[in-house]
């Protein structure tokens, strides 16, 4: 029989593992197949320039268009998966570039406050929390039917609050736990690097997560 | 800019608003590709029950309308969010909108699929089939003034 630690240890190494192959797929998402494809695209831009046919080069033009698209795509994609900014300059930014794709995908604005200063956190905890406001944001997306929403960062000498709120359906709590196992993964991953999370909603009454980081 | 926006909007008028009233769909809504780049996005609607179309850039190949475009067939999406390939959170439209049924086509410039027309229920009546040929129709008359359009500009 395994112990809670024991599992705890499980729980964090697949997610760990995880997040590795994530951010790998990502970055080769980003940097390589976006690079090759980018190479592509301005070697049938030349072609198009060169090619005197109009039909022909009317063809090289909605070719190139596709190429455009598609490299679009591949790099919202590894946004999406794992954003550069994480890594490179914290929680915060990367929350801020997720929230540009986010409203232009679902429609939602979402208005972003800071306070306080913000403090270098490990890899793990920035991934676990980007985690925890992105499954936030995208249940927001998918249930609460509203077309605003707010995270606002609060960073105190000793702890770091995240609260993501929106005025939309609202939900019962103690059932949407039962049937989703997102917002028990999102309370398992805050538990995890030492924190935690907690969700309070009301039918008709919008929802607000807090999440809270000892620092 | 000013006079082709002008221009576009009766467009929408005239071939897409005045339709609604006969159809027994919900919603419509017209995306269109941008001048300045690939993106495209939901210009106008009708039945809207918010603003968020306005803010929605189609992805290409993702959801109903980035589908149709990258493939330049109409779709159908039956009793959303069942039965449909991938996540439900790559269909904005539908979420936004709260639409259960919906029917799209490509509108086709210069024969690349640029544009997307959809209409779709909220409750539990799928598209009618005389809806769909509306919208079909509706579709080339789109696409022979767009591209009589370009033409002319060229």
């Amino acid at each position: 029989m395994t112990t809670q630690p024991e599992n705890q240890k499980v729980s964090s190494y697949i997610i760990q593992s995880q997040e590795q192959e994530i951010k790998r797929i990502a970055l080769e998402l980003h940097e390589g197949v976006g690079q090759s494809l980018y190479s592509l695209f301005t070697g049938l831009q030349f072609i198009e320039k060169a090619v005197k046919e109009p039909e022909m080069k009317s063809y090289m033009g909605n070719m190139t268009n596709i190429m455009e698209k598609t490299i679009q795509e591949i790099r919202l994609l590894s946004v999406e998966l794992h954003p550069p900014t994480l890594t490179t300059l914290g929680i915060v930014p990367a929350v801020k570039s997720y929230l540009k794709l986010y409203t232009s995908t679902y429609g939602i604005e979402v208005t972003v406050d800071h306070c306080g200063d913000e403090v270098p956190l490990t890899e793990r905890e920035n991934i676990a929390l980007f985690r925890v406001c992105q499954e936030a944001l995208v249940n927001i997306a998918r249930y609460a039917d509203t077309s605003s929403a707010s995270v606002i960062f609060i960073w105190d000498k000793d702890l770091l609050s995240i609260t993501i709120k929106d005025s939309g359906k609202g939900f019962d709590v103690e059932a949407g736990m039962e049937k989703s196992c997102g917002l028990a993964a999102m309370k398992e991953r805050m538990k995890l690097i030492g924190g935690k999370c907690s969700i309070a909603s009301n039918t008709g009454e919008g929802t607000a997560i807090e999440v809270l980081l000892p620092l | 800019m000013g006079f082709k926006k002008e221009w576009e909007t009766s467009l929408f008028e005239e071939h897409c608003l005045n339709l609604f009233p006969k159809l027994s769909s919900d919603f419509i809504g017209l995306a269109l590709q941008n001048d300045d780049g690939p993106d495209v996005s939901w210009r106008y609607a009708a039945g809207n029950q918010n603003e968020k179309y306005k803010r929605i850039s189609v992805r290409y190949g993702k959801g109903i309308a980035g589908k149709v475009i990258s493939t330049g067939r109409p779709m159908t999406i039956m009793d959303f969010p069942h039965h449909i390939t991938g996540r439900a959170l790559e269909y904005p439209i539908m979420l936004a909108e709260n639409l259960r049924y919906a029917f799209a086509v490509p509108i086709h410039i210069n024969e690349m699929p640029k544009g997307v027309f959809l209409i779709g229920n909220r409750t539990e009546k799928p598209v009618a089939e005389m809806d769909k040929d509306i919208i079909q129709k509706a579709a080339h008359m789109l696409e022979r003034e767009f591209g009589s359009s370009n033409k002319k500009s060229v």
